[in-house]
């Protein structure tokens, strides 16, 4: 440390080197510590993807009167059943909870074709090897007078939107 | 050291904290916090405020799949209220996207229907731009590597400057209505039908092709030139072809700012693709045959003996001959005019310069039509009947009517279509070149033209008299030096080399060594040096020059020079007559008597 040997013989005491060099050390432990906490949280962060190049989860499915009352109508391409009882509407899923199979509208609810699992008009189990009910998803009536369904958000059962 | 390393530390710290920031906080979560704010205070109904709750800010992003190759439109990310109509009255970016009827939207019930949905659309099949950009620089395309700023209303950085306010405004996004809607009738896209009519009326059809419209070959195909180049590329080249290709022979159009932007739109709007069709039809349309296809929109006319000058005259003005040529009160100024063209060419010249403008003069830069031969007759013979020579008394007269257009009004070879011409028109206020040739030379080539180039036989227009006051004009006004006393040169009437392999050999041998560095390998005038010259280095492969001038006249030029250009006297460097005979007989061989040599200037 020939540096620091030439710095103290210009010093009268060593005693006044001593507080910066504790705070030059502190300094310098927390830039680096604190570079090193930023550097892995946005790391870390890039495990999950702010967006992925799927269908968007949350779309339009057009207005409330293309569902008449009492319509139950499956929209394949989203893989969700539209329902209208009078006034309520709700969208039910329509992908499996067994295997992720598309599930096809039958008379008493819904019916998997891949290994049999029925589903009454509520989406719950009445047999087969699904473990789950179907889940519900929330609907909402968007500004410009739209429905709008978000898979991203599931609801209780049997919750419907006013229209 | 211990400063060095805190200080080192903390300035990391530091910069990594500018990246953390700007990783994890965005502009589009302030927006979208904004309209979440703005909605909840507006939300009147549960249902309103239903549709709000629970909402975070994300990046949206619409999947268009309909239109040509897959869109990923992230734009509703900042504009996020773009389909919500309580914020029609906000400032960008939380403005709604307006409605209008001229694009089918619809109200019902006092609530607006969009006829084209975000969700089928999304946003750059109508505005161009960088759909997945996430920053406003670079999803508005203001990148200038991005190729598809956003129509109308982004203009890129290096953009030249004073087209910027031209190269803005709704009209440009019509280029993209114009990818489906592809109906000459439709209101929407009126700016790109009217760039269509003028691709036809302008003359743009000749030289350049488009797929399914036109099959000009001289100039660069334009079927994908709206993929392919960016509004003010486009604007550049139609108002300024030189502007980045010096050699372009593209004419500089007379339009008005309207017109260019038209054809700009109209250009912009001509991608190979068309949304409209499927795979399939785009396909058939491929495999039919190109012509048929070009015949739909300059449709041949059935010609009949009988009124044959009037369908030719018709022609003359529906295929646009007059974007360029000036006949009667409409002139393009870009070529020469065709006003006494009965008089000045023969009817079978005119067939065989329309069925190939090069094989009459062989650097004409007009474009070879693709019309039937029928058609080509009946235009030759209207113009043949243009018979009636012009009243003309003096000779100043006479050279502002006949000569002004390619010579220009102070004779120094500046006319209004001489940068069209080739060989340029000679620059008649040179002295040096202008005393040095005798006064029957000049009158032989005002009376007789010059063979394989732009000027014609006056003295089928003319009177002697008439050219003789035309000449003196010249040389009292634009030469103006005194004429000298010229002694007869010593060349000889004919050349003295007999015309055989071996001498052609040798000639070719001189003309590679001496030669060639100006009038090129091949004698067509483009040698190396040939650009940095003026008056240009004479064609050699011009058939019908070579043809038309006498031995006498080689030698001559040989010998002793052309002065007033960079010909130089080559007797001064040692060339003796036979050499010189040698090289007339290689010139001559490379310029056998062409087809059709019966309309040559003798006549």
């Amino acid at each position: 440390m020939a540096v620091n040997l030439r710095r103290n013989s210009g010093r009268k005491s060593e005693e006044v080197d001593l507080p910066r060099r504790r705070f030059l050390g502190w300094l310098s432990s927390v830039g680096l510590f604190g570079s090193a906490v930023l550097s892995a949280m946005s790391n870390l962060v890039f495990i999950k993807p702010r967006a992925t190049y799927g269908a968007p989860q949350r779309f339009s499915i057009g207005k409330p009167d293309e569902f008449p009352a009492g319509t139950r109508v499956a929209v394949e391409t989203r893989r969700i059943c539209v329902v209208r009882e009078g006034n309520k509407v709700a969208a039910i899923s329509t992908t499996c909870t067994h295997l992720g199979c598309i599930i096809g509208l039958s008379e008493t609810g819904f019916a998997c074709p891949c290994h049999g699992s029925r589903f009454d008009s509520d989406g719950n189990v009445t047999g087969g090897p699904a473990p789950r009910p179907l889940p519900w998803f929330k609907v909402t009536l968007a500004p410009n007078g739209e429905l709008e369904v978000d898979k991203d958000t599931e609801i209780e059962p049997g919750s419907y939107l006013n229209v | 050291m211990r400063l060095a390393l805190a200080i080192g530390s903390f300035v990391i710290l530091v910069v990594h904290g500018v990246v953390f920031y700007n990783q994890f906080f965005h502009d589009w979560e302030r927006h979208q916090s904004a309209y979440f704010d703005q909605a909840r205070g507006l939300a009147k109904t549960d249902a309103e405020r239903a549709a709000i709750t629970g909402r975070s800010p994300r990046i949206e992003q619409i999947i268009v799949t309909n239109f040509g190759e897959t869109r990923v439109d992230r734009c509703t990310t900042c504009h996020v209220a773009s389909d919500d109509p309580r914020f029609e009255k906000y400032a960008h970016p939380l403005k709604s996207h307006p409605f209008s009827t001229a694009m089918g939207d619809v109200q019902k019930n006092g609530r607006w229907e969009r006829r084209h949905k975000f969700s089928d659309f999304g946003c750059t099949v109508c505005h161009d731009g960088q759909g997945r950009g996430l920053k406003p620089h670079y999803s508005h395309g203001e990148d200038h590597y991005w190729p598809d700023p956003m129509l109308g209303f982004v203009t890129q950085e290096p953009w030249r400057k004073e087209f910027l306010p031209k190269l803005k405004g709704k009209a440009y996004m019509e280029a993209n209505c114009a990818q489906c809607h592809t109906e000459s009738t439709f209101a929407g896209a009126a700016q790109v039908e009217r760039g269509r009519k003028l691709f036809f009326t302008s003359n743009c059809y000749g030289c350049h092709r488009i797929e399914g419209l036109s099959d000009g070959t001289l100039g660069p195909d334009l079927t994908q030139a709206g993929k392919k180049f960016k509004v003010d590329y486009l604007w550049e080249s139609i108002v300024d072809p030189r502007a980045n290709l010096a050699t372009s022979v593209m004419p500089q159009f007379k339009l008005s700012e309207g017109d260019v932007q038209a054809l700009v739109i109209f250009l912009k709007s001509r991608k190979g693709i068309n949304f409209a069709e499927t795979g399939l039809q785009q396909y058939r349309a491929r495999l039919q045959d190109a012509t048929a296809v070009v015949q739909a929109t300059i449709k041949p006319v059935a010609i009949t003996p009988a009124s044959m000058v009037q369908q030719g005259e018709k022609l003359l003005n529906d295929r646009a001959c007059l974007a360029c040529h000036k006949l009667g009160g409409k002139d393009g100024g870009i070529a020469p005019e065709l006003s006494y063209e009965g008089l000045l060419r023969a009817e079978p010249w005119l067939f065989d310069h329309f069925k190939n403008p090069h094989s009459t003069v062989p650097d004409s830069i007009m474009p070879t039509f693709r019309f039937t031969d029928d058609e080509f007759r009946a235009m030759s013979a209207y113009l043949a009947t243009l018979k009636a020579p012009p009243k003309l008394d003096t000779g100043a007269e006479i050279y502002q009517t006949l000569c002004q257009r390619c010579h220009g009004e102070k004779g120094d070879g500046q006319g209004m279509i001489a940068i069209y011409l080739d060989p340029y028109p000679r620059d008649l206020t040179k002295a040096s070149f202008m005393n040095s040739k005798t006064e029957a030379r000049l009158l032989d080539s005002i009376k007789n033209g010059v063979g394989g180039t732009s000027m014609p036989a006056w003295s089928k227009v003319l009177s002697d008299d008439q050219v003789k006051a035309v000449l003196s004009h010249v040389l009292t006004t634009f030469t103006k030096d005194k004429r000298r006393d010229l002694k007869p040169s010593k060349a000889p009437d004919t050349n003295p080399v007999m015309a055989s392999a071996a001498s052609t050999a040798r000639g070719e041998a001189t003309f590679v060594k001496r030669c060639a560095g100006c009038h090129g390998r091949k004698g067509d005038g483009k040698g190396p040096n040939a650009l940095d010259i003026l008056p240009r280095p004479r064609n050699l492969r011009n058939a019908w020059f070579v043809n038309s001038t006498s031995d006498r006249r080689l030698f001559e030029s040989i010998l002793y020079g052309v002065q007033g250009t960079a010909m130089p006297a080559w007797v001064d460097y040692g060339m003796t007559s036979n050499d010189v005979g040698d090289l007339v007989n290689f010139i001559r061989s490379m310029n056998q008597k062409p087809k059709g040599s019966q309309y040559a200037r003798s006549n």
